[in-house]
């Protein structure tokens, strides 16, 4: 999950990096009240979205007196800030700056172990930075402290790398320090991601981190409380709507890892999606996508989730209103247990009934048994469906749903 | 010849009380696999499907001999203690198949397990299967559904999704072609068990004339494979798919499908595709095509 800027600043005081005084608003807030309470003139208005680039798309406004302030707000609430929907505004001091640096500390997939990317020139996209100027360095996981000074680090300079000919300014300064807090933060907090862009040092001399980008790792939620504190969200430039939610909630609970029925994502087609398996739903997606249909969600449930999880889910999938059809397309199972899950998807179809187009591609373990479930269930309730075993290709079940869908559209 | 496994790889299972453990069991042992016995702390002396089970996985090694191999069924707030305890345990191949391990708990037993030289499959892996010699895991699923799917032949495949491994091994069945082994390597961000390191294996064994690969957009991985071609030290022919085009509409940072499938710029599909293109690699349109353009070389 990405953070906005004011939680990943949470974070970051937690850990003991100093960030600007100031306070985060939502729009039930009166701004002129709260810039009044803050008590420092010249402030930086913040919108909060789960984007960057913000100071190039006018959604940070430097401010100095209370009208100046409210008129900011009410502006940034307006607007969408790179398809992002603004959740919250934070206003703060603004800072006396002498420089800007850029730290970050991330993992690096290929060598599977977090590295720290440090550069003197902050405040600007690192993309735009010469690579020559970027110092790099891995870390060791199980090293509570960086170990800064010494032979031992490795550093990449512009992906070359070098032992430690090249000195980065850590050595007894506050910046070293930063680093040291921000590690902690990084490892105590399961980070996946956390970025200060820029750090700033002041011209009286203090390390601040004006700005803050967290990712935390969802799958470590069951050790850390305080996320549930967190509101939902969507990175799709709007609010999660109610389904998002709704269906975040299925995996919750004891048995979170049993099974995952709880990806739902609403788009705008329509074209209702219950895909199976990672792989294979974005394979599908992609087959859909070249026959020019249009999904109304992305959705898939794996591994192998009990049947109250799968009803809870395709009844959640199927509320949305304006679907045309219904493609439930997954492999060749490994041991999802067919007639288990699609105990759950009958329990749905049964009460919900749809009229529109419906086909389904499945096979795996319990397969025969499965399927003779939802043939019953098609003729009980007279559903227009059609199902398929391994013998189909998935991309052909979704040209048959083309044809159906076509077909129905002409007798109407 | 094979890779990663044969008919006389001891196996250990950990968790095999559980549910999911105990049909991880019984799908080993009806398709040949040597299962020697299980892991549950607290259940010594208890016996499942005629396997001893231990406290640990030291007490196992030192019980039965020449254990190599470990496959890992517990939950994922205990994965972290089982793969350290099997790599302490001097467990040379661990495969596990634990979804949503944290990223921090997987980086720490990659770390230990580079000190030791262990590999490490997945997390989030169904396993691999030599087809008519034996598997790790469930992947194929029951041994009627296995046998149907897989079957020996010369193909290598590779794959981050469980159901694509079966579903990609049934087209290649489907064209008349078999498997010289299939290994699901899991969608995580973190892989332990990479595309690279597989592909090596394979080149080494005669059984293998090519290899398919089911990738997904997101992460790096595919991009080592670049350098491993450059670098001659893969030179069979390859044929890929990547997954997820669809995704360059999302935004960055969004995630679809696996842990691993997120969108970052530079790192979709079409970026990958067009790497691996540069230096060789066959690449499939979709998924469906993957036998088709394999067959020239089987």
């Amino acid at each position: 999950m990405n953070l906005y800027e004011f939680e990943g600043k949470h974070f970051f005081e937690k850990y003991g990096i100093a960030i600007p005084k100031g306070k985060t608003i939502t729009r039930f807030h009166d701004p002129k009240k709260v810039y009044t309470e803050l008590g420092i003139t010249n402030v930086v208005v913040k919108a909060q979205v789960l984007s960057g680039k913000r100071g190039k798309n006018n959604a940070i406004r430097f401010c100095s007196n209370a009208d100046e302030v409210a008129e900011a707000v009410v502006d940034l609430f307006s607007m969408n800030i790179r398809g992002q929907y603004v959740v919250a505004i934070r206003i703060e001091e603004k800072l006396d700056i002498a420089e800007e640096h850029y730290l970050l500390i991330t993992y690096n997939t290929n060598k599977k172990q977090p590295m720290l990317v440090y550069c003197s020139e902050g405040g600007v996209d690192i993309e735009d930075v010469s690579g020559q100027k970027i110092f790099k360095q891995l870390l060791y996981i199980r090293n509570e402290r960086i170990p800064l000074v010494g032979k031992e680090r490795i550093i990449e300079v512009g992906n070359q790398k070098n032992q430690a000919s090249s000195v980065l300014p850590f050595e007894g300064g506050g910046l070293d320090d930063v680093v040291q807090k921000l590690w902690s933060c990084f490892l105590n907090e399961d980070c996946r991601l956390a970025e200060i862009n820029p750090l700033v040092y002041t011209t009286d001399g203090k390390w601040i981190a004006v700005d803050a980008k967290v990712a935390i790792d969802d799958d470590a939620f069951f050790r850390h409380e305080k996320w549930k504190e967190l509101e939902p969200r969507t990175m799709l430039g709007r609010p999660a709507t109610d389904r998002e939610i709704e269906v975040q909630e299925i995996d919750k609970g004891e048995k979170y890892y049993q099974g995952t029925a709880g990806k739902y994502i609403e788009m705008d087609g329509d074209i209702a999606l219950i895909l199976n398996g990672g792989g294979a739903s974005i394979a599908n997606m992609d087959v859909l996508n070249n026959l020019g249909l249009k999904p109304a969600n992305y959705t898939e449930y794996s591994g192998n989730p009990p049947r109250e999880k799968v009803y809870e889910l395709v009844k959640i999938v199927l509320s949305k209103p304006g679907i045309r059809g219904l493609w439930m397309c997954g492999a060749v199972a490994n041991f999802t247990n067919v007639k288990e899950t699609f105990g759950g998807v009958v329990d749905a179809l049964d009460e919900i009934k749809p009229t529109y187009p419906i086909v389904v591609r499945r096979a795996g373990p319990h397969d025969k048994e499965g399927m003779a479930l939802l043939k019953a269930c098609g003729e009980r309730n007279q559903l227009n469906m059609k199902l398929f075993g391994k013998d189909v290709s998935m991309g052909e079940t979704a040209k048959v749903l083309a044809d159906m869908i076509q077909s129905t559209k002409e007798k109407s | 010849m094979s890779i990663l496994i044969d008919e006389n790889t001891k196996v250990l299972v950990q968790g095999i009380t559980g549910k999911e453990g105990q049909n991880a069991t019984i799908a080993m042992m009806e398709y040949g696999t040597n299962v020697v016995g299980g892991v549950r702390p607290g259940k010594a002396g208890d016996v499942v499907e005629g396997k001893p089970v231990f406290n640990t996985v030291k007490d196992a090694v030192s019980t039965i001999s020449d254990i190599t191999t470990t496959t890992i069924y517990v939950p994922p707030f205990v994965a972290k203690d089982a793969m350290l305890e099997a790599i302490e345990a001097g467990i040379t191949q661990i495969n596990i198949l634990t979804e949503r391990i944290p990223i921090k708990d997987t980086a720490y037993c990659l770390a230990a397990a580079k000190d030791t030289g262990a590999c490490i499959i997945g997390p989030s892996s169904l396993g691999y299967i030599n087809p008519g010699v034996c598997r790790i895991g469930v992947i194929g699923g029951l041994k009627i559904q296995a046998d149907d799917i897989f079957t020996p032949g010369s193909i290598g495949i590779i794959s981050r999704s469980g159901g694509m491994t079966n579903e990609v091994s049934w087209q290649i069945r489907k064209a008349g072609m078999g498997q010289s082994a299939a290994v699901h390597v899991g969608g995580d961000l973190l892989m332990g068990t990479t595309y690279a390191d597989l592909l090596r294996l394979f080149e080494k064994d005669d059984q293998t004339n090519a290899v398919i690969i089911f990738g997904e957009y997101g992460g790096s991985y595919e991009f080592e494979i670049v350098d491993l071609i450059e670098n001659n030290e893969y030179t069979k022919p390859l044929v890929i798919y990547v997954g997820g085009k669809f995704a360059t509409t999302l935004p960055e940072g969004m995630n679809i499908g696996h842990a691993g499938a997120i969108v970052e710029r530079g790192k979709g599909a079409v970026e990958k595709e067009a790497a691996l293109s540069s230096v060789g690699v066959h690449i499939a349109e979709d998924y469906e095509q993957l036998a088709e353009l394999v067959k020239p070389f089987a």
